[in-house]
């Protein structure tokens, strides 16, 4: 698996190498900017871009705009914003219609070695990957009459890791359950909070993501 | 002043000139009778005329009063070169015939200010200059004295033609002249009807013996056209200088009391200054004593080192604007205020002075006033400052943290992480050290980033409030609902005001309101945004308590806004906040 990182901190592009490269990535290119990052972009043509939200001359929010960019230009390049604060406004801007290939992690996620690997790999392999503290920000929003209310405890647990952009397998490992339970459980939620049933993954991030922001 | 002294002396000397050489003309002329008495008024009104012009002129230079009153003296003397025997010196004086009117009719109009201020006046005193000069040309030119019935004059030099027309057009002259001296009666009554009791007394003089002038000259020129007796003719003529003799007498009398009227306004400003309470009492009172409507006053404000007006504000003296003067006021050797008046007020120095000495107390009083106000004014414009200084250091504070701390801690976790994965089974205690370690950083980390937030959030300044408040309401305990947020970004002032308004009444609505749920409008709409957070709570809160609420209550009003808490019991509380934003 090929990768590109763009952050302006040369303290974070290193880690972040070592860390994927422990992981069996392939790092082939750095970028401490914008334009740096769309160059190697389209020289490499990486399976992933690992981007800082905030780069230069800014520092607000050029790496979205040059995630959106690569998404347009590059389909087989997957893209993975970090951030450091979780933002749920940033997160859905990034997914926007289509949440095949993208990925919003929070910066804290690259220390927890597992996860942040694992959803790069999603990412690169065109799967989705949001950050589980967005996610739980997000399912945790009090309503008045929450039909989240209505799911068992366990429908909790998968949701939130359907919304993360998991698939039935990868619920099954982290659960320690059968895959035909955690079907049945999709099904279930599905069906509580009236949502359109989605094939593949990324879909169904999108239609819990719809959920939310009803 | 050196020039226009050079110009008086110059004039005077003219004049003076040419009132002998009046004099000589009618003495040694031999074509008329009465000699002795046209000799005497001619110089009266000539010297008359030409010696209260100079004075005017003199005391109001940028006035046309005296130009106008020397023009006057002069025509008059001019006029009686027609006494001549000598046919050029004839031909001045019968050029130069009636235009003694013409001006005469000018200087009336112009009274006192020197300037015609209406067009029915400039038109009058048009049609006036070009009945004396053209038509009288034109006159002249067509008409032979000598052969018209005046035995003893000279011949014409400048005859044309003697045809008919030379009766006609001089007929028309007449009636024009009728015409227009009858509608300058009329005016002159007017004004004087129209003038305030005090400016009455000033104007009367003139205005009388101006108007009975030209009655006469009217009753003369019908009688003349009518044909009756010359003795009557002659004998209105002789009135008529009279009445004109007097004139230049009637103005300097006019000045005088005047002048009068000027003092006792001074002492009546005096006498009503202990009465009067601030506000517009001491212009109005300063305006009419010294008889100038447009009267300004301006107060000295040592710290700001600049002149206010009564509001406040600062306004600039030095340089005066055209026509204006600024004649400043002290007060025991301090400087109070300064009298910005018409320019030709600046003449009479010591008049304004002496009204201003008169009102210093009061000057001061108002000056303490306005200085008050020039204060709260600065107060103001400072607090803001602090604010804004205040919003941008605390962006400042949060940006750091980003930069700076963040970003250690995250690559001392991803060491740390490395570390970590690189022990193998055998280091049970480092592995399981490791592992506590990065767990406290992710804490630390949280923590630090609820901090940043907490400081300012960062999608505040880079997405706007709909995108912060979204995230305020995420973290609420209490069901929060975005009823409505403005669709574009407001000034970054009023946006972090607004957002800390919504995230301390949300926190109050946790901690205190018992609420099932909670709900937020903004509204920009007439120039303002208006907030509201309402929950449905149990209500009875103190607006006085909880120093948050009056922190935020300093940072509206820093913007000039309002803040607002209604809570009654078992009724909710609302928070209503309203922020000028154009």
């Amino acid at each position: 698996m090929r990768v590109i990182i763009a952050d302006d901190s040369v303290l974070l592009r290193e880690g972040v190498t070592r860390l994927l490269e422990a992981a069996g990535f392939d790092v082939v290119g750095h970028a401490a900017d914008r334009e740096e990052l769309m160059r190697k972009a389209r020289a490499h043509k990486p399976d992933v871009a690992i981007i800082d939200i905030r780069m230069p001359p800014t520092h607000t929010d050029e790496g979205l705009q040059a995630a959106r960019a690569i998404r347009q230009e590059l389909p087989g390049t997957g893209v993975v914003v970090l951030s450091a604060h979780m933002e749920q406004a940033y997160a859905l801007e990034l997914l926007g219609d289509d949440a095949a290939g993208v990925g919003y992690l929070l910066k804290d996620r690259v220390s927890d070695g597992d996860r942040f690997a694992d959803a790069v790999r999603r990412v690169a392999e065109g799967g989705s990957a949001l950050d589980p503290e967005v996610v739980s920000q997000m399912l945790a929003r009090r309503r008045i009459e929450n039909p989240l209310d209505e799911l068992t405890p366990r429908e909790h647990e998968v949701l939130a890791l359907m919304a993360e952009g998991r698939s039935n397998q990868a619920i099954a490992g982290l659960l320690v359950i059968s895959e035909r339970a955690v079907e049945k459980h999709v099904t279930s939620i599905f069906t509580k909070l009236d949502l359109r049933p989605a094939a593949e993954d990324h879909r169904r991030v999108l239609a819990v993501l719809a959920f939310v922001g009803r | 002043m050196n020039s226009l002294r050079r110009v008086l002396i110059g004039t005077a000397v003219a004049s003076i000139v040419i009132g002998v050489g009046a004099l000589l003309a009618i003495i040694g002329g031999k074509h008329n009778i009465h000699r002795g008495a046209y000799a005497t008024l001619t110089l009266v009104i000539g010297w008359g005329f030409t010696g209260t012009g100079l004075y005017a002129w003199r005391r109001r230079p940028r006035s046309n009063i005296g130009p106008l009153m020397i023009a006057v003296g002069v025509s008059g003397m001019l006029k009686s070169f027609g006494f001549s025997n000598d046919s050029l010196i004839f031909t001045i004086g019968s050029l130069a015939d009636v235009l003694i009117f013409a001006l005469l009719i000018h200087l009336l109009l112009s009274f006192p200010s020197g300037r015609l201020e209406s067009q029915v006046d400039r038109v009058l005193v048009g049609i006036a200059y070009f009945n004396a000069t053209v038509v009288q040309l034109a006159i002249v030119l067509l008409t032979d004295a000598a052969r018209d019935g005046c035995a003893q004059c000279p011949a014409n030099p400048l005859l044309i033609d003697r045809t008919h027309a030379a009766a006609v057009i001089n007929a028309a002259q007449i009636e024009v002249a009728v015409a227009l001296q009858g509608a300058v009666v009329a005016i002159l009554y007017r004004r004087w009807r129209d003038t305030t009791p005090s400016q009455r007394r000033g104007f009367a003089p003139v205005l009388t013996v101006g108007s009975l002038t030209f009655v006469l000259l009217m009753t003369q020129l019908i009688v003349e056209q009518s044909g009756v007796s010359s003795g009557i003719s002659d004998g209105l003529t002789l009135a008529l200088f009279g009445s004109l003799a007097c004139l230049p007498f009637a103005f300097l009398i006019g000045l005088a009391r005047f002048r009068f009227g000027q003092a006792e306004a001074v002492s009546s400003l005096v006498r009503h200054l202990g009465a009067r309470r601030g506000g517009g009492g001491l212009r109005t009172a300063l305006a009419q004593a010294l008889g100038d409507p447009t009267l300004e006053l301006a107060y000295w404000v040592p710290d700001q080192d600049a002149y206010v007006d009564a509001a406040g504000q600062v306004v600039h003296i030095d340089p005066p604007e055209a026509g204006r003067s600024a004649t400043v006021i002290d007060n025991e050797g301090r400087r109070v205020a300064a009298i910005v008046h018409d320019a030709d007020l600046a003449e009479e120095r010591e008049l304004v002075q002496a009204v201003g000495a008169a009102a210093a107390l009061s000057l001061e009083n108002e000056r303490l006033d306005a200085e008050l106000r020039a204060r709260v004014e600065e107060l103001h414009a400072s607090r803001a400052r602090i604010v804004a200084a205040g919003d941008a250091e605390r962006r400042r504070v949060e940006r750091d943290l980003h930069d700076g701390a963040q970003q250690r801690l995250m690559a001392l976790g991803i060491n740390l992480r490395l570390a970590r994965d690189q022990l193998g089974g055998e280091a049970q205690e480092a592995a399981a050290l490791l592992d506590a370690s990065l767990d406290e950083l992710n804490e630390a980390t949280r923590e630090l980033r609820e901090l940043a937030r907490g400081i300012h959030p960062a999608a505040l300044t880079d997405r706007g409030l709909e995108a912060a408040l979204n995230g305020l309401a995420a973290r609420s305990p209490v069901p929060v609902q975005l009823v409505e947020t403005p669709g574009e970004r407001l000034p970054s002032s009023v946006e972090s005001a607004v957002y800390f308004v919504v995230a301390e009444a949300l926190t109050n609505v946790a901690r205190y309101a018992q609420a099932h749920a909670a709900s937020v409008t903004i509204v920009r709409r007439n120039g303002r945004v208006d907030v509201r957070v309402s929950d449905d709570g149990v209500g009875g809160a103190d607006p006085a308590q909880g120093s948050g609420l009056r922190g935020l209550s300093d940072r509206v009003a820093a913007l000039d806004g309002r803040l607002e808490l209604t809570s009654r019991v078992g009724m909710g509380t609302t928070v209503r906040a309203r922020i000028p934003c154009v």
